[in-house]
């Protein structure tokens, strides 16, 4: 095929690309320089945003990064070992089990969330069964409305982005070099450690990104199953809807990218100090 | 290995099992069963939650809207996905793996920043809102998953056929029609299905991008604002059918594992 036309056939998906991601997003950064005045905006270039977001909402900004790192940490780590158990410990089930993972990432995002809020109310599916079951004699109170219930849902419908990119690098691991680290001498955690980890860095970054991000800017979950708990998103949001202040929400946007940038760079680093040792 | 690491091991995938489907099992079952609260014990089956959605105003409209919503994408995404994944199957690996990373950044966003910068860019632009700004929108996130399924299978094609089709005279538009789309049809409609079933699916960029109007999801998260009632999960279950339903259909018709 003459290389030329296949330029011209990606142009369609690129156009796509361009109008509506590269064009909205610059359009974006600009609108963080921006104010509203009197609900007009003011295109006056200004730092007065940022200001704002380290002045006033630095609290919620670190909450949204403990909780985002906290996350993405577990759920890279329920990621690993669900991709080892697939790959290594149950190998006829791996199709099995990769089939439960592919259907539960492309359906149900708020069904999901609202799933565990009837799960962990006082009066939900948990606190019932147990009561039916005798188990307790008085609800739990404290399981909804908690940072706990809020990492709980996060980590089950980011479980499957987390999944998929480690246990797409483990596939690339053959039977041979587990077998030949075996054979001179290796445990089981060495092995684990210098030659299965090792060889997963880039799926487990990309794991732990794919999570991080997707917390970060998520404001469903502290909203359905949080209570009072405020993430960043729960104060964009509104800024493109009732307290109209599109600058501000650009401006906390940024700055919440600004700090994923920045901490997956760090486990980036962390992951690859580990694979060296 | 021993016994016991088997058993184990047995305990850790039903653990995960249990983990990733309890909670949709349990939307399906509750949309069934007759007590007004969603919890234990169950003491009768109903469709009652079902006749209350079918009545439910907004109901229909937002049916029909992810609907067309839906096909929209399916349609759209599966042509320009297919398009691209030829084009990048031609290139050479390295630079078809850039530009590949690059179409697949609008997945990586925190949909809410997406939603939002979307909207205030069609907002300055002059656009109204509505179906005509949600289906481009959804283009930007479903077309990744198609580029990449149907690159995949791209990649294994045998393009012998092609050229042998093209040596006996046929132009490069009837080499495709005839020789190449034929073959891959079932990925093309799978990967199709999975963009139908993200289109379907989700809440926030649409909720940014559509202004007044109501999909699925966005309408259950007005009943969810306002209070709970039982048809939530009748509706939800819905939504789990189309998705899920399009999913299962799409894995078996791409052989797709990630």
């Amino acid at each position: 095929m003459e290389s030329r036309s296949n330029y011209w056939l990606v142009a369609p998906s690129a156009l796509i690309f361009c109008a509506l991601f590269i064009a909205p997003m610059a359009f974006f950064a600009v609108l963080s320089f921006w104010q509203v005045e009197y609900f007009e905006l003011s295109t006056e270039p200004t730092l007065a945003n940022y200001r704002d977001v380290f002045a006033n909402y630095w609290r919620v900004m670190g909450f949204t990064v403990v909780v985002a790192t906290a996350t993405a940490l577990l759920t890279t780590a329920l990621g690993f070992v669900f991709s080892f158990l697939a790959r290594f410990r149950a190998v006829e089930w791996a199709q099995a089990l990769l089939f439960i993972v592919l259907i539960t990432l492309f359906g149900g995002y708020l069904m999901k969330i609202y799933a565990w809020k009837t799960i962990l109310g006082n009066e939900g599916v948990l606190n019932s069964a147990l009561l039916a079951l005798g188990v307790i004699s008085s609800p739990i109170t404290s399981l909804l409305y908690s940072p706990q219930a809020v990492v709980v849902t996060l980590m089950h419908f980011s479980l499957p982005f987390a999944v998929l990119p480690i246990y797409a690098s483990m596939r690339g691991i053959a039977d041979s070099e587990v077998e030949a680290a075996r054979d001179l001498g290796a445990g089981r955690w060495p092995i684990l450690s210098t030659v299965i980890v090792p060889r997963c860095q880039s799926g487990i970054v990309a794991a732990f990104s794919f999570v991080f991000l997707i917390v970060g800017g998520d404001y469903v979950t502290p909203l359905l199953v949080g209570g009072k708990l405020t993430m960043i998103g729960n104060l964009i949001a509104p800024q493109f809807g009732a307290q109209f202040n599109w600058p501000l929400g650009a401006a906390m946007s940024i700055v919440m990218l600004a700090a994923a940038v920045i901490v997956i760079y760090l486990f980036r680093l962390l992951v690859a100090l580990w694979s060296r040792q | 290995m021993s016994a016991r690491t088997n058993i184990l091991w047995a305990v850790v995938a039903v653990a995960f099992i249990v983990f990733l489907l309890s909670p949709i099992v349990l939307l399906v079952v509750f949309s069934f069963t007759s007590r007004t609260l969603t919890n234990f014990p169950i003491e009768g089956l109903t469709f009652r939650w079902w006749q209350e959605m079918v009545v439910t105003r907004q109901f229909w409209p937002s049916f029909a809207n992810s609907l067309i919503i839906g096909s929209c994408v399916a349609v759209v995404s599966a042509a320009v996905g297919t398009l691209a994944a030829m084009g990048l199957a031609g290139m050479p690996k390295r630079r078809a793996s850039i530009i590949m990373g690059a179409l697949t950044l609008p997945v990586m966003l925190p949909p809410l920043v997406l939603g939002v910068s979307l909207l205030s860019f069609y907002v300055s632009l002059g656009l109204k809102l509505g179906l005509a700004t949600v289906i481009p929108s959804h283009l930007l996130f479903a077309q990744p998953f198609v580029i990449l399924i149907v690159h995949a299978r791209m990649i294994n094609f045998d393009h012998r056929v092609v050229e042998s089709a093209r040596d006996l005279g046929a132009t490069p538009l009837q080499a495709f029609l005839t020789v190449t789309l034929p073959i891959i049809r079932p990925v093309v409609i799978g990967a199709a299905l999975i963009a139908a079933a993200l289109s379907i699916d989700d809440f926030i960029i649409t909720f940014f991008t559509i202004g007044t109007g109501n999909t699925l999801p966005t309408l259950v998260w007005g009943m969810i604002r306002t209070g709970l009632t039982p048809s939530v999960n009748a509706i939800g279950t819905l939504i789990l059918l189309l998705t899920i339903g399009s999913t299962v259909i799409a894995l078996k018709l791409t052989r797709y594992r990630g």
